[in-house]
């Protein structure tokens, strides 16, 4: 499915393609410490727990729990008009407790929404060049 | 008594009104404020040497406010932020004066935050265009998840199921504010509302209903500092600094929640400096004021502070507690949610007009210290209205504070 044109999107930079370059071929990968082995979301130039800068992606599971969520009813953002209300879930991914990504739900999946619930990574194809990695509950 | 006791004084404080829209600009707006605080201190602008302030990008500078109204600066500095600016810019001022960069400062906020750069999200015509979503944005933007009432509700949404607390807290702090606000005849939002109100009131952002949210209005606000010994030639009784903390930050500062505990918020970080300096304790507060961008920001930050214990707040808040001729009332002009929204220098102002005992209010004689304490005819001044606090909050992860003491009461 297409996003909406107007919809933000993500800009990789140094720190981030690796992330991206993975999503495209449908890998969840999260930025770990080498030092240590302590996953850093977003990805850092230095690790958050040690300041360690030896830092390298590594594949997980892409399972998590959702941690909290939020209903947006507000139509602040173009691109998301027609899809009020939506949802945003934080998902604590089972690597490491408080290791967070941000995500929506896919429409049809929203009625599911709990704190608690398990949810797995699936990946929206935006374009060739990018597919963001999503939830969805189990 | 703490170090900086007594050593500096708010002297003058002064705003326009809040508006929906201004059709003015920042710079004017500015000016108007800047000059209200002078006229209330009784300082001319060849007596001011300092100026300051905080913005978003989206307001006027210090120096071109300083040299429309003939004053010529010995220093000036515009900081880029939003709430929490003001008590940090507060402690920044007493560095100031006490190295003897400048004698008398003002600090101002001047922003069009409904007609020009809304905080909330919002273009003032409608949706905000796309932007590119980078740094750590890139992570979240693209599911839509942009505004503050997003990423405070998500900790808002956690800190319900973890401490059982229901949103009819967020309701107590509303009302409270609501009720202060129809004590003022500068608020925009006067009419008082219930619990129920609250309850039915629409979704913004789930968890938070429209009368979870601050207002977004057009306005500036200003106050000056200076020294005791200047304090004490001027026209106000002086309001001192007893002890503040300045941007007080968690261990990590995004976004992403990666705190030890994650309602463990940045005034947990700040409370012991802020009391510590002060010398005094919770009991000795008198009122206080407490960021409410939303109602959850009230709440959770008098958990950070200790005014109650973690978790608590929800039970603290119950049965009217912030309203005034209650224990502990906050937010006397409404806040953000009633009167009107400044990050956060409009609640440190309401707070030096309370200590003063000169709460300018429906009270003929407030001008003159002169009030009847009756809360039917209008009148919000705090009676024993000696000590406050003001808890500042800039996300999650930042807060300033201040204690102010006043000599009369
Ligand atoms: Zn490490």
């Amino acid at each position: 499915m297409a996003a909406p044109p107007t919809r933000p999107l993500p800009v990789a930079d140094d720190l981030s393609r690796p992330f991206w370059e993975a999503a495209r071929q449908h890998r969840l990968v999260v930025q770990r410490c080498q030092a240590c082995g302590y996953f850093n979301h977003p990805p850092r130039s230095a690790c958050d727990a040690c300041l360690s800068p030896q830092l390298c992606f590594e594949p997980v599971s892409g399972r998590g729990t959702i941690y909290s969520f939020t209903v947006m009813h507000q139509p602040a953002v173009a691109g998301f008009a027609e899809q009020l209300p939506y949802l945003n879930i934080l998902v604590e991914l089972d690597e490491q407790p408080l290791l967070f990504m941000v995500s929506d739900l896919p429409i049809g999946e929203r009625e599911k929404v709990r704190i608690g619930a398990r949810v797995e990574v699936c990946f929206e194809e935006i374009d060739a060049t990018l597919t963001l990695p999503q939830f969805r509950v189990v | 008594m703490g170090a900086l006791t007594d050593k500096y004084c708010i002297v003058g404080v002064g705003e326009t009104p809040h508006m929906r829209p201004s059709n003015r600009t920042t710079f004017s707006m500015a000016c108007e404020a800047v000059k209200k605080a002078m006229a209330d201190a009784g300082l001319e602008p060849r007596e001011i040497d300092g100026m300051t302030s905080y913005q978003a990008g989206d307001s006027t500078s210090s120096s071109h406010v300083a040299t429309a109204l003939g004053i010529r600066l010995n220093y000036s500095l515009d900081i880029v932020g939003g709430g929490s600016s003001t008590e940090a810019l507060v402690a920044h001022a007493i560095g100031l004066l006490e190295a003897g960069y400048c004698k008398v400062i003002v600090i101002f906020r001047s922003m069009n935050g409904r007609s020009g750069r809304r905080m909330g999200g919002q273009a003032p015509s409608g949706p905000v265009p796309p932007v590119r979503a980078e740094g750590d944005a890139q992570f979240y933007m693209h599911w839509g998840w942009t505004s503050p009432a997003q990423w405070f509700g998500m900790s808002a949404m956690r800190y319900l199921r973890d401490t059982g607390t229901t949103t009819k807290a967020f309701a107590e702090v509303a009302v409270a504010h609501r009720y202060h606000a129809s004590l003022n005849p500068k608020a925009i939002m006067r009419t008082p509302i219930t619990i129920e109100d609250h309850q039915r009131s629409r979704w913004v952002v789930k968890p938070f209903r429209l009368l979870d949210c601050c207002l977004e209005t057009d306005v500036a606000a200003a106050l000056i500092v200076t020294s005791r010994e200047r304090a004490y030639d001027l026209r106000q009784p002086p309001v001192f600094i007893m002890g503040g903390t300045a941007r007080t930050m968690a261990p990590n500062s995004a976004w992403n929640y990666s705190r030890p505990e994650i309602h463990y918020v940045a005034g947990n970080y700040g409370r012991n400096r802020l009391f510590g300096m002060a010398g005094i304790s919770h009991k000795d507060i008198d009122l206080i004021s407490c960021y409410d961008a939303f109602t959850f920001t009230t709440l959770i930050q008098l958990e950070a502070y200790g005014f109650c214990g973690k978790g608590e707040a929800g039970e603290f808040v119950k049965g009217g507690r912030l309203q005034i001729d209650h224990e502990l009332p906050c937010n006397l002009s409404g806040g953000h949610l009633s009167e009107g929204y400044t990050h956060g220098i409009s609640m440190v102002i309401e707070n030096v007009r309370q200590l003063r005992h000169r709460v300018d209010d429906a009270c003929p004689g407030w001008a003159e210290g002169k009030h009847t304490y009756d809360r039917a005819a209008g009148c919000r001044q705090v009676k024993h209205a000696r000590i406050a606090a003001c808890l500042g909050w800039g996300t999650e992860t930042t807060s300033s504070s201040l204690i102010l003491r006043g000599i009369s009461a």
